[in-house]
C-alpha cells in the first residue's frame, strides 16, 4: 500500500493545469524506484478524499471536445466503426488539436473531471489478499482505497496486489518499493 | 372534466412507464400544454367519401378539433386538433411490398390510436412495418404541437414539438425538437433536439444535428413551458384565419378551381392565389398571394405565401414557404422552413431536394441550382455552400462523406434514387399527373367530402369527453 501522505493529492478548486503540476511534482519528491504515479486524490476541504483523478481522465479532459461527441453520437446513430475512424482521423488531420493545452488545463477544474469514490473501490485495512483480489478482478480497477475507521489511509495498487501474489507463491519476502506501481 | 382529467393522467402515466429507462417524467413537459377547458370547446369531424373506407370507432376519448379520414379507431386517447388522413391505407386484396416480400391483405388497414394524446399532429400514410401489415397503430404516446407521424406504428414515445417521425417503426423513445427520423426500426433511443437522422440499413445513414444554440431561436421547448421560438410565432401569427375558416359551415376556396384539382375547404387561401390544374391543397394549409403550378401540392399545415411554384412541387406536410420562386419539381420536406424576403428572394432550381427539417433563413438573396440537395441551417451563402450537395456529385458517392456537420455513410446513388422514387410517388398519388383519363390521386378523389361534425359532453364529469361512436357505411 502507498501511504497516503506519499500519494499525490490535489484540493477541490485546483484546475487541471495545477493537477498535473502537482503530479509531476510528486514523481520528482519520491524515489522512482519505488512509485510511479500514474494518478492523484481530490480532497475536499476538510483533507478527505472525495475522488480519483488519472493520466487517461487528465488526457481524456485535454482532448477536444468536438472529437469525442461525434464519434459517440456517430455510433449512436449507428455508423460503422470505419467510418467513424475515418471521419475522426480526416478531422485531426484537418484541424491543430494540441494547442493551447496550457489554456485548456487552466479553465479545467478537477473536480469537473474526478471520478468519485464509490463503495466497491474501498478495502478495509484489514482485509486479506483474497478479498483485494477479489475486488479488484471484480470490479476490473488498477487500484484500491484503504480505509480504516472511515478515512482513507493509503492506495493498494494492482501492482502491489500483483507483487504480493508473487511473494506468497514463491516465498521470496517481499521487499517494499521493488515493484512498480502501475 | 373529471374523467376527461384522469384519461390524461393515464395516459402520461403510461408514457412515462415507457419511458422509464430514460429517467423521463412526461408530466411536467405536458400539463398545461393544453388548457382542459379548451378541449370541449371544439367539435371533432370526419370525412365521407365513396373512396376510402367509412369505418370509425370512437371510444372513450377527446376529439376536440380533430379530423378523420378511412379507417380510424380512437380508443381511452385524447387527439386535439390533429388530423388522422387515412387515404393512404392499405386495401384488402391488394400486395404490401416489403423488403423483399410480397404480403397479402386480407382486410383493410387501420389506424389504431390507443392510450395516447396527440396535439396538432398530423396522422398520415400507412404502416411500413411487415409484421403488421393491417394494423397501424399509435400507442402509449404522445406527440407535441406539430408532430408529423408519417406511416410509422410507434408505442410508447414522447415526441416534441415539431418532430417527424417518417415511415419508421418507433418503440420507447423521446424524440426531440424539430428532429426528423426515418430509419426503418428504432427502439429505446433518445434522439437530440434537431436532429436529421435518415438511415436504410445496408444503403445508406444520413445524420445532421442543428447548433444548439441556433436552433433556440427557431424552437425550444423546456419543461413547465410550451414551445417557443420563430417558428411557434409564425403560426401564432395565422391562427386568427384558420379560426374564421373552422367557424364557418360552408366554406369556400374563393378563388377559380379547376375541375381536377382540390382546394380543402379547411384550408385558407388569402388573395391573389392562383391554383392550377391537378393541385392539391390539404386541410389546414394557408396559402397567400402564391402561385401553385400544374400538379403542386400544399399538404397539411404548409404555408406558402408571396411565392411562386412553377408546377409539380411537393411542399410536405408542415413546411413554410415565404418569398420563394420554386423551379418544377422540387420536393420541400416535412417542417422545412423557407424563408426569403421581398427584397431578397429565394430561388430553388429545379428537381432540387430540400430535405425534411431544412430551414433558409435568409436577408440575402440566395439561389439554389437545379438539381441540388439541400439540408439543415442556411442563413446565407457560406451556409448554403456548407450544406447542399449537387444530386448528381452525391451519386457518384461510395463509402461517404463528412460537410459540415452533416455525416453520410453509403451510397449516394441509393440515397437518391429512394428519394426520387418517393417524390414521384407523392406526386402520383396525389393526382399531379391525371390526363382526364388515368393518373386519378388525392386531388381529384378528395373533391366530393362530405364533413360531419360530432361533439363532446358539454357538462358533467363527463365534460369533453366524445361520447362512443361507431360510424359505418
Amino acid at each position: 500500500m502507498v501511504p497516503l501522505s506519499e500519494y499525490a493529492t490535489v484540493r477541490v478548486g485546483s484546475t487541471l493545469y495545477e493537477a498535473i503540476l502537482a503530479l509531476e511534482q510528486v514523481q520528482k519528491e519520491f524515489d522512482q524506484a519505488k512509485y510511479k504515479h500514474r494518478g492523484m486524490l481530490i480532497l475536499n476541504d476538510e483533507g478527505r478524499v472525495i475522488g480519483k483523478l488519472n493520466h487517461l481522465d487528465a488526457l481524456q479532459a485535454l482532448e477536444p471536445e468536438t472529437e469525442d461527441d461525434v464519434e459517440t453520437t456517430l455510433f449512436y446513430y449507428g455508423f460503422s466503426k470505419d467510418f467513424v475512424r475515418d471521419i475522426s482521423r480526416r478531422r485531426r488531420m484537418e484541424g491543430a488539436p494540441l494547442v493551447n493545452l496550457r489554456q485548456k488545463a487552466v479553465t479545467l477544474k478537477v473536480e469537473d473531471l474526478m471520478r468519485h469514490t464509490e463503495v466497491d473501490e474501498c478495502i478495509d485495512y484489514q482485509a486479506g489478499l483474497d478479498m483485494a483480489i477479489h475486488q479488484l478482478t471484480r470490479e476490473k480497477l488498477r487500484s484500491l482505497l484503504v480505509v480504516r475507521d472511515g478515512n482513507i489511509i493509503g492506495i493498494l495498487r494492482l501492482a502491489d496486489v500483483f507483487a504480493a501474489v508473487y511473494h506468497t507463491m514463491t516465498g521470496v519476502p517481499a521487499q517494499r518499493g521493488k515493484h512498480e506501481g502501475s | 372534466m373529471k374523467v376527461l382529467e384522469q384519461l390524461f393522467e393515464r395516459i402520461a402515466q403510461r408514457v412515462t412507464i415507457n419511458l422509464r429507462e430514460f429517467h423521463f417524467n412526461v408530466h411536467p413537459y405536458v400539463e398545461h400544454l393544453v388548457p382542459f377547458e379548451k378541449l370541449s370547446n371544439f367539435y371533432g369531424f370526419y370525412g365521407v367519401t365513396s373512396q376510402h373506407p367509412l369505418d370509425f370507432k370512437f371510444l372513450h376519448s377527446n376529439l376536440a378539433g380533430s379530423y378523420f379520414l378511412g379507417k380510424c379507431r380512437i380508443t381511452n386517447s385524447i387527439v386535439y386538433k390533429s388530423d388522422v388522413r387515412g387515404d393512404e391505407l392499405k386495401k384488402k386484396g391488394t400486395v404490401f411490398e416489403s423488403q423483399g416480400f410480397q404480403i397479402f391483405l386480407t382486410r383493410d388497414e387501420g389506424i389504431r390510436i390507443e392510450d395516447s394524446f396527440l396535439i396538432k399532429t398530423l396522422v398520415h400514410n400507412h404502416s411500413h412495418d411487415p409484421e403488421h401489415p393491417e394494423r397501424f397503430p399509435i400507442c402509449n404516446t404522445i406527440a407535441c404541437r406539430y408532430c408529423n407521424i408519417h406511416g410509422s406504428p410507434m408505442d410508447g414515445s414522447f415526441l416534441e414539438p415539431f418532430a417527424t417521425v417518417d415511415l419508421t417503426t418507433m418503440n420507447d423513445c423521446v424524440v426531440g425538437a424539430f428532429s426528423y427520423i426515418q430509419a426503418g426500426e428504432v427502439n429505446h433511443l433518445r434522439i437530440a433536439p434537431g436532429t436529421i437522422w435518415v438511415k436504410s440499413p445496408g444503403h445508406f445513414n444520413f445524420l445532421y444535428q442543428y447548433p444548439k444554440d441556433s436552433l433556440r431561436r427557431y424552437v425550444q421547448f423546456v419543461p413547465g413551458f410550451p414551445a417557443e421560438g420563430l417558428l411557434m410565432d409564425f403560426v401564432h401569427e395565422r391562427k386568427e384565419d384558420f379560426q374564421r375558416v373552422f367557424a364557418t359551415v360552408n366554406g369556400e376556396a374563393g378563388i377559380p378551381v379547376p375541375g381536377n384539382a382540390s382546394v380543402d375547404r379547411y384550408a385558407v387561401i388569402k388573395p391573389k392565389t392562383s391554383i392550377s390544374d391537378n393541385v392539391l391543397v390539404a386541410q389546414r394549409a394557408f396559402l397567400e398571394n402564391s402561385r401553385l403550378g400544374k400538379g403542386a401540392n400544399a399538404q397539411e399545415n404548409c404555408y406558402i405565401i408571396n411565392s411562386n411554384l412553377a408546377g409539380y412541387d411537393v411542399t410536405a406536410h408542415g413546411a413554410k414557404i415565404v418569398e420563394v420562386d420554386m423551379g418544377e419539381m422540387v420536393f420541400v420536406g416535412f417542417n422545412s422552413f423557407l424563408r426569403g424576403r421581398p427584397d431578397a428572394r429565394l430561388a430553388i432550381g429545379r428537381d432540387s431536394i430540400i430535405m425534411p427539417h431544412t430551414i433558409i433563413d435568409s436577408d440575402q438573396p440566395l439561389h439554389i441550382p437545379a438539381g441540388s440537395l439541400v439540408w439543415g441551417l442556411i442563413t446565407g451563402s457560406d451556409d448554403l455552400a456548407k450544406n447542399s450537395i449537387s444530386l448528381e456529385e452525391l451519386r457518384a458517392i461510395q463509402g461517404g462523406f463528412s460537410r459540415g456537420r452533416l455525416f453520410f455513410e453509403g451510397s449516394g446513388s441509393d440515397f437518391v434514387d429512394a428519394f426520387c422514387v418517393r417524390i414521384q410517388h407523392i406526386l402520383e398519388a396525389n393526382g399531379a399527373f391525371y390526363d382526364g383519363n388515368s393518373g386519378l390521386g388525392h386531388a381529384q378523389k378528395n373533391q366530393n367530402i362530405s364533413f360531419n361534425t360530432i361533439q363532446p359532453y358539454s357538462e358533467g364529469a363527463l365534460k369533453g369527453m366524445f361520447p362512443t361512436i361507431d360510424i359505418l357505411p
